[in-house]
């Protein structure tokens, strides 16, 4: 496995707390201000509408007054893939090497001007993290005096997708060189989302650091492709074998439930079966 | 020429290597990928110097503290300023979309003028002499009260400057939006006879009683809020949520009780005659025992609001209104909250009366974790208004609508058509309140409209001069707390870039009015600029505002015990009903408040109106919520086109079923609608529930009382 | 007019009719070329494509066509590489629909890129552990050998084989035939499987996720096995047109008869690992994911179960039953009937195994996505049906295509 200069991998990671998230939003406009997002005059079709986090919101299906709702935010999970080796489902399958998974940190990368459009990365995520430029990016005049320098706006034909705020780890990174020190602070690379969030839902920070708060969260077991050991931690579709690197945590059975699907049964057979294989 | 294969395959491939090595084949191919990763029309954000600004947000009466980051002199991002003591580094969508208001498309670039159906673009000179001729005209007639003003909000020095203004000349018909805030002024001094405002104190509360409040919507300041709600898990408190759907703060909270609609107060009351028939009331915060009324409120209590009988009403089951009682006045810290969705909307008195009692009777006014009465802001101190004769005599006569309600003052105008001219000053009243179609039909009536906007909205279009303002970002402005918060916060908004049009900040734009004007109009504003003014009225607090871009942060709660009078809740207000009859309209429809969508005086900016579900806006069809049952009763289904209607008006509209909410109730989201030809991210999407809804004024209040209005719904 | 190129005693419409149909089919390709062009330089928007439904018509248009086009390698591969010299008599017909199947999915892949101009990263930036690389390389080789197959039917023309330089190079051309046959049918195999495993490697979509044989998917092994069985149903069919169309009797009878039976009985062979590979991945791989069958099935009623019975029964083993049987494969009705249903079979199953897989949701909270694709989206894909037509009747009329022709309309 690639290491850094360091002889350290970070794995950088997300924990979101379901039952805090009120579904506000923030994260995804953080996202898209942050990020150079474009926009268009429609956009209520959220098949071809371009937000790297979504905020999901998912029901028990019970019927008045027993219903209840839960928002799930999803970015892209940095998935590590089968054994969590780097061949996330997207990576493994773009022809050009558009999209990357770097071991030193675990983010999936994607690269704008090397993707070629051929949307197969797509098709083989199954969380919808992907989104394709269908059109050129296009800002109202005078604008696109607010886009950023740290994230390249996108032409159109290309896929981009969560980066996990990728550049504030590079900023991140060259603070520490500058200032010689071996390794950067958890509170020196947080993303947009996570900054903005004004529930304080989401967390951020080096799944490999037992100091930072998201390997307390969700105990990730080494030994088992960082399946959460907390029993009310979980990852979305783990049964696929994609190895997310976000997680989520809720006290509500059917909220947990909903992370993946399970036959007739087989969830009351594994719901407490935590940080051990399904199956 | 004699071909074998040797010389066939030599040729061949000599051939292929040929176009192989030839540079122009690749050179091309290069060329023209290249040329696909620079196309000019995708920009390419210039690199720069990366500092941050320090302002504060005032989409919305949160005031939350910005820090924004720029390169080279250029905003590029807004994110929550980390030690303001409002928002603590968190931020909303809108505060965060915020940099798209600075160029947004609606947005007014030069002062106007109107001729006839267009606007003519004049210069600033010119625009101010004419507002000042016009005014001078009306007030040497002698018509000086009948000049009226309304802005969005009521505290701070710019909507100061605009009061001052307007009493100069002689009218007392000043008017800030109506939020919830003016119930519970009225609310406070029918009850403790003092002129107030309500705090409260969330963060340090264990039980959380909410009748109806949006406290995850957008309710009050919104991201304390989203704070102190998300605070409960780790401090133990508890949220009850009493409303007929399903909202976040519903699906969020630990207890969701569905009330039916417009039946709060009758559970507040069912609540509070259990608390007083078990003796369960906190005598010992009131050393003196209870103030007058109290007799008769028991009695009252007990003969019409037993829990059997507020089950009836309610439709929430006697054991559960009993529990409920009983756990709010035990717990440690329990307030109750009242002020629908996101208290951008009065309110009836009754019910904000009937919460309030919990309060009482658990003994947690100004106390840590509950309500704070807190005593007006005023901190800016203004020299005395200059009057001449004109203008003495004017403000002799009252105001148009003495309980300062704006509701009220439009449906007056829109009457008797006596308004001589009206200032607007970040306000959309025509857009924002209930019963649109009148407020709009009674500003067109109005013969000199002023409008000091930002944005060319559904008020400022029917001005006829229009006074272009600057943007939150681009102006300085003293931001005082208020919306339900109990910490006092003042902030202070300062320009984090030029302005990016010939904008003006109001306060100056209105203190060059009255130099134009002259006399004593021109004598009571004897400040340079607005900053000069600033300054000089905040006084004391001037340092700490511009040191620190905030000041006078009070966080523990007042000494003073108030004492209660409970004759008005004693006297059992009658309730107010939701405008038509149940035999026309078999439905409720409410207004639903989405903390992603802008309801008030701004529209959404594009970033926000990305983030609406497309179960609330799809295309340009706004969807009505309503259980599958009220749907099955009504022969539509999911994704259905229908025409709703209301005794105010009718609208097209989308199915959206949703369990979530009680069957007989439809939903419908707030800030929709808008008519804003220059804003296509909003212009034309879904419809203004305004246009479906009607003032109920509440005689006790005089305020719009109601929440919702009875309907009618089929397909289309 | 052009009587000077037809073949030697062949007949042929008179011109003006043959132009005309030509423009006729012309206006079609014009239609598309707009469209093509709309693609190219507003892009993709001009689809009805999304973010759910990344693949559609023309990703199934493009693995359709090659599969139909397997006809080529196939025959390719029997005639000169396993030495079944009667289809030498098809073989030329086989070998104009191949290239003309891929030059249409090299030109369908041409669109259908967001950045078309970067096509070719493929290559220079290569990721050998994507299934689609994999295509890219087999596939433009296929078709480089494809051309070069093509190549010395062309120098058969009755005037271009007066020119003694192009009869020499056909004869050369003729004389290492059998190399490129079997490179072809090599890569062929390669990316016939390759296509296939790009769906079968995406672990993410229980719908189309496979185990399999070191990285290959099962799918990739079923997808040349069913080009390789279904192709030639697509090279009969045309057949069956021309000879309708032209009323004339082109391939004698024993050769179709060979090449169905032997069509047949590799249906036969590919529809009984299909069976089990569906009943393996239905009882076995989609459960461990959590999945139970109908689960796939459903939602709606565009993907219903039907499409499977309609796949497998109707489009698979019908015609694996007409094919192999002699009696039923030697009447004409039942062996267009066979032909006709296998051409769609193996369609439908391009199509289940590209756009259903789009359509399924995989997170439990997730939606279904239905499409229908743009009217930009037809015009291209109809853009090389009617190009092909173009070709195959420019072949048809200047080239000898079918060796038999004059023994079997002899006057
Ligand atoms: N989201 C996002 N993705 C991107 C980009 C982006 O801007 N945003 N940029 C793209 C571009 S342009 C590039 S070049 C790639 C870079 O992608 P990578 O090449 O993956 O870049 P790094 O993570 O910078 O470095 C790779 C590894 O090399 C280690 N390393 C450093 N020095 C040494 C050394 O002396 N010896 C050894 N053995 N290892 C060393 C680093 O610590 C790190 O683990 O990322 C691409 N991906
Ligand atoms: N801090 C830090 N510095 C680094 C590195 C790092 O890891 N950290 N990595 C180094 C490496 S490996 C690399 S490759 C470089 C990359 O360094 P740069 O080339 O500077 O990388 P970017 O910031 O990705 O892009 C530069 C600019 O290109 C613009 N741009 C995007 N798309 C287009 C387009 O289509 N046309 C045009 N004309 N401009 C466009 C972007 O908006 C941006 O302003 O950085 C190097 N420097
Ligand atoms: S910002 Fe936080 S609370 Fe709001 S939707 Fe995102 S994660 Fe949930
Ligand atoms: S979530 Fe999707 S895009 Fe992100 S790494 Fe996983 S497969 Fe790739
Ligand atoms: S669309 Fe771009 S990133 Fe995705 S697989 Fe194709 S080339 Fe790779
Ligand atoms: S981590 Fe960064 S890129 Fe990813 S969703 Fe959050 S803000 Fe967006
Ligand atoms: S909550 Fe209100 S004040 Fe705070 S950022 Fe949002 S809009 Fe601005
Ligand atoms: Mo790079």
């Amino acid at each position: 496995m690639k290491q850094d200069k360091h002889g350290k991998n970070h794995k950088f990671g997300m924990v979101v707390d379901l039952d805090k998230c009120t579904g506000c939003g923030s994260c995804m406009v953080a996202c898209m201000s942050e990020n150079n997002v474009p926009f268009k005059e429609d956009e209520s079709n959220k098949k071809d509408s371009l937000t790297w986090m979504r905020v999901y919101k998912i029901t028990n299906g019970k019927s008045f007054p027993e219903t209840e709702i839960c928002y799930m935010p999803r970015p892209c999970m940095h998935c590590g893939g089968k054994g969590d080796h780097g061949h996330s489902p997207c990576v493994s399958v773009c022809p050009a090497v558009a999209t990357d998974y770097d071991h030193s940190s675990g983010i999936v990368s994607q690269i704008y001007t090397r993707c070629f459009g051929c949307r197969y990365c797509m098709g083989a995520c199954p969380y919808h993290a992907r989104y394709f430029n269908w059109w050129d990016p296009k800002w109202p005049e005078g604008m696109e005096s607010y886009l950023s320098p740290d994230v390249s706006p996108r032409m159109r034909g290309v896929v981009e997708k969560c980066s996990f705020c990728f550049h504030r780890y590079q900023e991140a990174r060259d603070l520490a060189y500058v200032e010689e020190r071996d390794d950067i602070e958890e509170q020196e690379y947080q993303t947009a989302c996570t900054q903005a969030c004004p529930a304080g839902a989401i967390t951020f920070g080096d799944l490999n650091n037992p100091d930072h708060a998201v390997s307390q969260l969700v105990e990730p077991d080494a030994h088992n492709c960082g399946k959460p050991k907390n029993p009310k931690a979980f990852r979305l579709l783990e049964r696929l074998q994609t190895n997310p690197k976000v997680y989520y945590v809720s006290e509500r059975e059917w909220v947990r439930k909903a992370g993946d699907n399970y036959l007739d049964g087989e969830w009351e057979k594994v719901k407490n079966n935590h940080g051990k294989d399904h199956g | 020429m004699k071909i074998d294969r040797r010389s066939f395959l030599g040729l061949g491939l000599g051939a292929a290597a040929g176009v192989a090595v030839s540079p122009a084949t690749w050179k091309l191919m290069d060329d023209s990928s290249i040329w696909t990763q620079n196309w000019s029309w995708t920009p390419v954000p210039r690199d720069g110097e990366v500092t941050f600004d320090n302002t504060v947000c005032s989409l919305c009466p949160g005031n939350c503290g910005l820090s924004v980051r720029k390169i080279d002199g250029r905003p590029v991002k807004i994110e929550g300023r980390a030690d303001y003591p409002v928002n603590t580094g968190g931020v909303c969508l809108h505060g965060v979309s915020g940099l798209q208001y600075l160029y947004d498309p609606s947005r007014i670039k030069t002062p106007l003028k109107r001729t006839g159906d267009t606007f003519e673009a004049i210069s600033w000179d010119d625009a101010l002499e004419l507002v000042a001729t016009k005014l001078a005209e009306i007030k040497d007639a002698g018509k000086a009260d009948r000049i009226a003003c309304v802005t969005n909000h009521g505290v701070g020095t710019i909507p100061g400057l605009f009061g001052r203004f307007v009493k100069a000349l002689g009218s007392n018909n000043v008017y800030a939006m109506d939020t919830m805030d003016k119930t519970w002024e009225k609310t406070l001094e029918k009850m403790h006879g003092v002129h107030g405002t309500l705090g409260f104190d969330l963060e340090n509360s264990d039980f959380v009683l909410s009748f109806g409040t949006g406290l995850i919507e957008g309710w009050g300041s919104p991201v304390s809020n989203f704070k102190a709600n998300s605070s409960r898990k780790e401090r133990g408190a508890t949220l009850v949520q009493v409303e007929p759907r399903l909202s976040n703060t519903a699906a969020n909270a630990d207890t969701w009780i569905a009330a039916k609609p417009n039946t709060e107060a009758d559970l507040a009351l069912g609540m509070a005659n259990v608390i007083i028939s078990n003796n369960l009331y906190n005598t010992g915060y009131y050393v003196s025992g209870f103030g007058p009324g109290f007799d008769e409120l028991t009695a009252m209590l007990k003969e019409n609001y037993s829990p059997e009988a507020v089950a009836q009403t309610t439709g929430i089951k006697a054991a559960v209104i009993v529990d409920l009682a009983k756990r709010f006045v035990k717990a440690g810290a329990p307030v109750a909250i009242a002020g629908k969705g996101k208290g951008a909307t009065p309110g009836s008195m009754r019910e904000f009366a009937a919460v309030h009692l919990l309060n009482c009777l658990a003994g947690n006014i100004n106390t840590k974790g509950g309500a704070w009465i807190l005593s007006p802001q005023d901190y800016d101190q203004w020299p005395a208004v200059e009057m001449d004769d004109a203008a003495s005599e004017a403000i002799e006569k009252p105001a148009m609508d003495p309980a300062g309600s704006v509701a009220g003052f439009f449906a007056k105008a829109g009457a008797d058509k006596s308004v001589e001219a009206l200032l607007i000053s970040d306000a959309n009243p025509c857009f924002a309140l209930a019963d649109a179609q009148a407020v709009t039909k009674a500003v067109q009536d109005i013969p000199f409209v002023v409008s000091f906007s930002s944005f060319m909205d559904e008020t400022t279009q029917l001005a006829d001069v229009v006074l272009p303002s600057h943007t939150f970002l681009e102006r300085t402005e003293d931001l005082p707390s208020g919306a339900g918060m109990a910490r006092r916060v003042t902030g202070l908004a300062k320009p984090v870039i030029d302005p990016v049009f010939n904008t003006k900040n109001p306060g100056d734009a209105i203190l060059a009015i009255a130099k134009a004007m002259e006399g004593t109009v021109g004598d009571s504003f004897p400040w340079e600029s607005y900053e000069e003014c600033l300054e000089a009225v905040t006084g004391d607090l001037w340092s700490d505002l511009s040191d620190q871009g905030y000041a006078a942060v009070q966080e523990t709660p007042p000494a003073t015990r108030p004492s209660v009078d409970f004759t008005f809740v004693a006297q059992n207000p009658a309730p107010i009903a939701a405008e038509g009859t149940e035999a026309d309209f078999a439905l409720i429809l409410v207004p639903l408040d989405n903390v992603r969508i802008a309801a008030g005086s701004i529209a959404s900016s594009p970033f926000a109106v990305k983030t609406v579900a497309d179960t609330v806006l799809l295309g340009k069809d706004v969807l009505v919520e309503m259980n599958p049952e009220t749907a099955k009763a009504n022969k539509l289904s999911q994704g259905d086109l229908a025409v709703i209607e209301t005794p105010r008006g009718k609208a097209t509209v989308k199915v959206n079923l949703f369990e979530g909410i009680m069957p007989g109730v439809v939903a419908m989201v707030k800030g929709l609608g808008h008519a804003m030809d220059e804003n296509r991210y909003v212009n034309g999407k879904g419809v203004n529930i305004n246009e479906l809804m009607g003032p109920v004024m509440d005689a006790d209040s005089g305020l719009d009382a109601v929440w919702g209005i009875r309907a009618k719904i089929s397909k289309a | 007019m052009d009587s000077a190129l037809i073949p030697e005693g062949a007949k042929r419409c008179p011109f003006p009719v043959f132009a005309l149909g030509l423009a006729a089919v012309g206006v079609v390709v014009l239609w598309g070329v707009y469209a093509m062009g709309l693609c190219w330089f507003k892009g993709l928007n001009q689809t009805n494509m999304n973010d759910y439904y990344g693949f559609a018509l023309w990703i199934w248009a493009d693995l359709a066509v090659i599969a139909i086009g397997g006809g080529a390698f196939f025959t390719g591969l029997l005639r000169y590489v396993f030495g079944i010299d009667e289809l030498k008599n098809i073989v030329n017909l086989t070998v104009v629909i191949g290239f003309i199947c891929y030059s249409s999915a090299l030109l369908i892949l041409a669109i259908d890129i967001g950045q078309p101009l970067r096509g070719w990263f493929i290559f220079w930036h290569a990721n050998v552990h994507s299934m689609l690389t994999e295509v890219a390389f087999c596939l433009s080789l296929y078709f480089s050998v494809l051309t070069i197959e093509f190549i010395p039917l062309i120098l058969e023309n009755r005037q271009v084989d007066k020119v003694p330089f192009f009869h020499n190079l056909g004869h050369n051309m003729h004389g290492v035939m059998a190399i490129f046959a079997a490179t072809g049918a090599f890569l062929s195999c390669f990316h016939q499987g390759s296509l296939g495993g790009v769906a079968g490697v995406m672990y993410g979509r229980p719908f189309a996720y496979r185990e399999g044989f070191l990285v290959w998917p099962w799918t990739f092994f079923l997808f040349t096995w069913s080009a390789a069985a279904y192709g030639p149903c697509f090279t009969l069919t045309v057949l069956k047109m021309f000879e309708k169309i032209t009323k004339k009797k082109l391939v004698k009878d024993n050769v179709v008869h060979l090449l169905a039976k032997i069509s047949g009985w590799m249906i036969t062979t590919y529809i009984i690992a299909k069976i089990i590979d569906t009943i393996y991945w239905a009882t076995v791989t989609a459960p461990s994911q959590g999945f139970k069958f109908m689960d796939f099935y459903s939602n709606n009623s565009f993907y219903g179960v039907w499409i499977l019975v309609l796949e497998i029964a109707v489009c698979g083993i019908v015609p694996a039953v007409l094919l192999t049987k002699k009696s039923f494969r030697e009447n004409p009705k039942l062996l267009l009937t066979a032909i006709i249903l296998g051409t769609i079979g193996v369609c439908l199953n391009r199509w289940v195994m590209v756009l259903q897989i789009m359509a399924v949701p995989v997170m439990s909270f997730d939606t279904w996505a239905l499409y229908i694709p743009s009217w930009q989206e037809v015009a291209t894909t109809v853009l090389p049906v009617a190009y092909g037509v173009i070709l195959i009747a420019l072949a048809y009329r200047y080239l000898p295509v079918f060796p038999q022709e004059r023994e079997l309309n002899a006057d």
